[in-house]
């Protein structure tokens, strides 16, 4: 009797779980193998790929082969773009904690009916596309745009800095885009916490920053460890933000890869490139977390 | 020691305002075991909270050993509080709760590690000194919680209903394992509760609250045989009222004419009614039945046997009931039967004349 009952639960779990694991193979899995697969092949002459087996695309991922004498160098354009995402997508995390954090405590210390209504504020930027908000970026930091206008205006300034097509203004648009997924999670981490706790630290002689650092943000750990890998990992995988605000000249990660599977027509260094980008994420979070659990650990 | 003079604290404004205290005034002194006892939402809470600096109050002013602290944030108040909910840091070992505050002080670290090594014995914890605070029982819990708050030596300790949270047994071993550490470190204790037992039984004196008033302050025998008001009466131990008149006071003597036409010696207090219609209080246990005619005469209704003791249910001849209470002798058999025609009689001094 039991043995049945057990067995009718665990059909009816495999059951619940089927739509996520197709989604899982057919979706996630099937498409990555794909990838890795072609990562291994030649590319065709017009994109696509042939059925050759090739290490180049791989080689090609680190270094290049000079064109007339075969001299093997590292490839800088490559490893520069890696440089800049990884760089770029640290500032931008960096800067959504910087920004998240205290807006996610002033969130979190609102009185409960008043917190739905700063939530709404944070969240209303998804409802637009995410083209649309990077061009709204743009309107402000371009040449003649609101910044620069009300600088040239206010007389401090005579030309106008340029902002637009840098690094700082994909750093900027990835901010501006990412810094909800920060907030979410640390102000989900803070509104759990106990407000006793904080009362306790003041009444053990704990002054503000004391209690800031020692009781507030330990316990906010998880949210602002959860809120960073949010905003890394999307980040280093960004393709319309420095598409339009870097100009074409800055390329992160994702416009190489683009590119490739593009004007390029090298199919196979576009998949190898994407299995790059999926292992820097990967050696990137496990060296993030561990770091994190041990200072969890002892403080 | 604790000096707190006319405080008043309003929350909220307009219709909303509510008032938690009203004009409270109280010293509470050097090395004693102070109780605030009243029901949920007495102001009990809101007054702990204002000595550690939580609350500011509306008016008044507040003092510690003579110096105002008034406007003091609670991290420059040598007053150190065991919360309701203990409040450990879940993300520190039981040894580094215990030694926060001394680290907040700034203390060396060898003086700290002593001092959270004392601690931890005195509330004998010492074993689970490392471990994370999720891993202990609530009555260690509540230990750790004492430790942390006594750790800096400060110079009052306040309770806020800190035994609530434990069951039955573990409660009456904190009970005195509270009294030993109020002894040992000869710190002042205020402790907050709802529960009268507790309170008469750990307290040097108590201060009973209601509605955001303080309505008697005095030892446990002192409030449990000469409350003051109906309400102290009523809320500490069980109580007989009777209707009366005042005919003559002298000091904290009274006569007192009851519904029978008799008069009985009562007690007053000093301040309260000098004439006219009152109500006394006598307590179950201090009045006597027997047979016939008493003080007041009514009819048995009800006889029930506790164990330890005899409840007797009397009518009254006016309606009114009215119980006694008879330790109960090694096989004594009832010599009483529900119908019986009783009287019921009080010493001189034992009923209480009520304020209001």
């Amino acid at each position: 009797m039991a043995g049945r009952a057990d067995t009718a639960a665990a059909r009816r779990r495999w059951l619940l779980l089927t739509p996520a694991l197709l989604v899982l193979i057919f979706a996630a899995s099937g498409p990555l193998l794909i990838v890795v697969v072609y990562s291994f092949l030649t590319p065709g002459d017009y994109g696509g790929i042939e059925w050759m087996f090739s290490t180049d695309a791989w080689f090609n991922v680190v270094a290049s082969r000079d064109f007339f004498d075969e001299t093997v160098t590292w490839n800088d354009a490559h490893l520069s773009i890696f440089w800049r995402s990884v760089k770029l997508s640290l500032m931008t995390t960096l800067a959504c904690f910087i920004f998240g954090l205290p807006t996610a405590y002033f969130i979190a210390t609102r009185p409960k009916g008043q917190r739905d209504f700063w939530m709404l504020l944070i969240i209303i930027p998804f409802w637009t596309n995410l083209l649309i908000r990077t061009f709204a970026v743009m309107e402000i930091i371009r040449n003649e745009g609101v910044v620069n206008t009300f600088l040239i205006n206010m007389g401090v300034i005579q030309e106008p800095i340029q902002m637009l097509f840098t690094d700082f203004a994909i750093m900027v648009g990835m901010t501006y885009v990412y810094l909800p997924l920060m907030v979410l999670p640390i102000y989900a981490s803070l509104e759990r916490l106990d407000f006793s706790l904080v009362e306790a630290s003041y009444d053990l002689y704990a002054r503000r920053w004391r209690v800031l650092r020692r009781v507030i943000l330990p316990l906010a750990k998880p949210g602002m460890i959860a809120g960073s890998i949010l905003v890394f990992v999307p980040s280093l995988g960004a393709y319309v933000t420095p598409r339009v605000l870097g100009g074409g000249k800055n390329l992160m990660l994702g416009n190489l890869i683009e590119l490739q599977f593009g004007q390029g027509r090298n199919w196979p260094l576009g998949a190898a490139l994407s299995i790059t980008l999926l292992a820097i994420v990967m050696v990137a979070l496990l060296i993030y977390v561990r770091q994190a659990e041990r200072e969890g650990s002892h403080g | 020691m604790i000096e707190v003079t006319n405080v008043t604290k309003t929350f909220g404004s307009g219709a909303d305002a509510f008032t938690a205290l009203k004009e409270v005034s109280v010293t509470i002194r050097q090395n004693e075991f102070f109780t605030l006892l009243g029901p949920s939402g007495c102001g009990k809470t809101t007054l702990l909270r204002t000595i550690a600096g939580f609350i500011d109050p509306t008016s008044g002013s507040l003092s510690l050993e003579g110096r105002d602290i008034l406007g003091d944030p609670p991290y420059l108040r040598p007053v150190n509080t065991v919360f309701q909910n203990y409040a450990l840091f879940p993300h520190m070992t039981v040894a580094q709760n215990v030694g926060f505050g001394l680290e907040m002080l700034d203390k060396p670290r060898s003086e700290v590690q002593a001092t959270v090594r004392e601690m931890l014995e005195l509330v004998k914890m010492t074993q689970l000194a490392d471990r994370q605070t999720s891993e202990i029982s609530g009555g260690q819990q509540q230990r750790v919680a004492l430790a942390r708050a006594l750790a800096p030596k400060p110079k009052v300790l306040l309770l806020d209903e800190p035994l609530s949270a434990l069951d039955f047994k573990l409660r009456k071993e904190m009970q005195i394992e509270l009294k030993r550490l109020q002894s040992e470190t000869g710190i002042t204790f205020v402790f907050v509760t709802h529960d009268q037992e507790e309170a008469l039984t750990m307290s040097d004196r108590i201060a009973v609250m209601n509605e955001g008033r303080i309505l008697q302050i005095g030892g446990p025998r002192d409030i449990y045989d000469h409350p003051a008001e109906r309400f102290v009466a009523d809320f500490i131990g069980d109580t007989n009222f009777v209707e009366g008149t005042i005919r003559a006071i002298d000091g904290e003597a009274a006569e007192v004419e009851l519904p029978s036409g008799k008069t009985v010696a009562s007690r007053r207090q000093e301040g309260g009614p000098q004439a006219g219609a009152i109500t006394i209080a006598v307590r179950p246990e201090h009045a006597t039945l027997q047979a016939g005619e008493g003080l007041l005469s009514g009819t048995l209704s009800n006889i029930v046997y506790f164990g330890t003791d005899t409840h007797y249910h009397i009518t009254l001849d006016d309606g009114h009931a009215f119980v006694i209470r008879r330790q109960n002798q090694p096989d004594a058999r009832e010599s009483y039967a529900v119908g019986d025609a009783v009287g019921v009689s009080f010493a001189p001094g034992v009923a209480q004349v009520l304020r209001d």
